[in-house]
């Protein structure tokens, strides 16, 4: 599913370098490290947002570095979710809108899923309401839906929890566990945020070199 | 869905996105503007200007000559004598010599001596109401002016002397409305016409009293004298039409050969007038790319501005799948949208002032423009307008293709 090489990242005179990965379909990784050892590049480069120095990364057989620009951008957005420590969403436009966005954007349209993911959030009262009046912790869970309107193979998330108290922090990990549970995609979350440690059978560390 | 993205990023942003429309539709008005009254004015000028080849009066001012007899907008040149004009009636080049005699008018609007052909042949009217006039003081009012001043066949009133508001007022010859002309667009509209016989009855009476008479007392009664001995009957111009296109190369310089008369040719008179009035026009087409160039320059800022609020929105859409294509079409649909409603308001705008001045004319100086006219010219200003309004938008819109994903997804964390 997402096999990696050799990966590495040069940033001026630093050079980063990753271990290599090999996850099945469904797998759910942790990745951890301080901050500077690379976390966020790790999931950029597997999302595709930045190309690696040097190593390869394979995506369903794909090798996502041989990718066009235009095809990469597509490919992206039909198998891969993000979500963010801050939730960012268009601000002109309202829940709904935003996650329908999301699916235009790959040329697809099922505002009926869109609904169904509204509701297992619990949100599906606010989908007109102006994105910008939501809490932090609705905001969190709208971008974890998001994520997945496209019923994408992997889910990456960047820091999704440190941002949030204990009580957002368990229901916000557990939402995503069981929502890529559920649609069987691949999940792999990067953080420093101790408390997910325990809650995942995969694990990596990643140090500083 | 990216129109919808388009509009509501426009929504949310009043304030710089209404300048840019306002400045945009206000650049647009003022050059539809002066394309409206320009080319309403020149069809008007050489629609009239064209039905007479040649006038002929006083000695005075040529371009004076063709506004009072055949615009009727300034004052009379002075007066001739309808004997030195016979050798211009007989003349085998003339089609027809058409005299007339200006001086008085009624409530703003002219009273025109002259002949039944005046209405008939020269400006083709016909009558809505009544009969064309037979004898002295009979008068047909063209169609404005029945209309404006609500008068009907019966009518009476006096005429005052001078075309500014009354004077002076002869009371004692009581004109009579006999017909009434359908509306026809030209000068006629706005005139009472009358045989010259009122002309001279009226100003008979009054001893020659006038603005045109400028002679001295003493004068006044020998003149007055003479004119009961020889019957002399005065005229202010006369018009002519040519039979063959030779009149024109022959007419001009018999007439101007003489000591009291003078030739002016409308066509050439109003070109010259045009030419004149030019140079504003420019000026204030210039005005008007002035402020064009305003408009470009504020739909620039107006969505730089917005990119810089929204540099992670677009690196959001990125990472959800969209191109750079895709994301240099949502700006360029910005600025259409801008400039599509700044161009409709300024379109709008230009046609109601055009109304209002058309109102205005029509108020004051019995000149009759629309707001209802359209020229084929402002389609292309408008799209011109349009298409300028998305190349402002391109700069940005590049900017915004350009944008590095990660880079702007962590800068906003």
């Amino acid at each position: 599913m997402i096999v990696t090489k050799n990966l590495s990242i040069k940033y001026g005179n630093n050079v980063i370098r990753f271990p290599d990965i090999n996850l099945e379909q469904g797998n759910q990784l942790l990745i951890t490290g301080k901050s500077g050892s690379g976390k966020t590049s790790f999931l950029n480069l597997l999302g595709g947002l930045v190309n690696p120095s040097c190593g390869t990364i394979e995506i369903n057989n794909k090798e996502i570095g041989l990718l066009s620009k235009k095809k990469l951008d597509s490919f992206r957005g039909q198998n891969i979710g993000f979500v963010f420590q801050t939730p960012h969403f268009i601000k002109s436009l309202d829940v709904q809108d935003n996650l329908f966005l999301n699916q235009f954007l790959v040329g697809c349209q099922d505002k009926k899923y869109i609904e169904e993911l509204l509701i297992k959030v619990n949100l599906k009262a606010k989908r007109y309401s102006n994105i910008n009046y939501l809490s932090e912790g609705e905001k969190q869970r709208v971008s974890i839906i998001r994520a997945l309107v496209n019923r994408p193979k992997i889910v990456l998330a960047d820091e999704p929890t440190s941002a949030l108290d204990d009580e957002s922090c368990n229901s916000v990990i557990e939402l995503l566990k069981s929502l890529s549970k559920e649609t069987n995609s691949t999940l792999v979350i990067v953080t420093h945020d101790h408390r997910l440690k325990s809650r995942f059978k995969k694990h990596i560390l990643l140090n500083v070199n | 869905m990216l129109i919808k993205l388009g509009w509501k990023n426009i929504v949310k942003r009043p304030l710089s996105s209404g300048l840019s429309m306002v400045l945009l539709s206000s650049s647009l008005m003022i050059i539809l503007l002066s394309i409206l009254i320009k080319d309403q004015l020149e069809d008007r000028f050489f629609e009239n200007a064209n039905k007479v080849d040649l006038v002929v009066g006083a000695k005075g001012s040529r371009l004076q000559l063709v506004l009072c007899n055949v615009f009727h907008v300034d004052k009379p040149t002075g007066n001739i004598n309808i004997k030195d004009l016979e050798f211009l009636s007989n003349h085998p080049f003339v089609k027809s010599a058409i005299p007339i005699s200006l001086g008085d008018s009624y409530k703003t609007f002219r009273i025109v001596g002259t002949k039944i052909s005046f209405v008939k042949d020269l400006y083709k009217s016909s009558l809505i109401k009544g009969k064309l006039f037979e004898k002295s003081l009979e008068v047909v009012a063209g169609a404005g002016v029945a209309k404006k001043l609500n008068l009907k066949i019966g009518d009476t009133f006096f005429g005052s002397h001078g075309i500014e508001e009354s004077l002076h007022n002869h009371d004692h010859f009581e004109y009579k409305i006999v017909g009434i002309l359908n509306f026809s667009g030209d000068v006629i509209d706005n005139l009472l016409i009358t045989p010259l016989e009122s002309v001279w009855d009226v100003h008979h009476d009054e001893k020659q009293k006038g603005s045109f008479d400028l002679r001295t007392k003493s004068d006044e009664k020998h003149h007055h004298h003479i004119d009961e001995h020889t019957n002399k009957k005065e005229i202010t111009s006369i018009l002519i039409n040519y039979k063959s296109g030779r009149g024109k190369f022959t007419i001009p310089s018999i007439v101007n050969k003489k000591d009291k008369l003078i030739a002016a040719e409308p066509a050439i008179e109003i070109q010259q007038l045009l030419d004149l009035v030019q140079p504003i026009i420019k000026v204030i087409n210039i005005l008007a790319f002035f402020i064009l160039g305003l408009a470009i320059f504020s739909i620039i800022i107006t969505l730089l501005n917005s990119m810089k609020d929204r540099y992670y929105e677009i690196a959001m859409m990125r990472v959800a799948g969209a191109s750079q294509s895709t994301i240099l079409i949502t700006i360029l649909i910005e600025g259409f949208i801008i400039s599509l409603i700044g161009a409709l308001i300024g379109f709008i705008l230009s046609h109601l002032f055009m109304s209002l001045i058309a109102l205005y004319l029509s108020n004051n100086f019995h000149y009759e423009l629309t707001g209802f006219y359209f020229a084929t010219t402002e389609i292309w200003v408008i799209l011109f307008t349009i298409v300028i309004g998305m190349i402002s938008a391109i700069f940005p819109a590049i900017s915004a293709y350009k944008i590095d994903i990660s880079r702007n997804l962590k800068s906003n964390i």
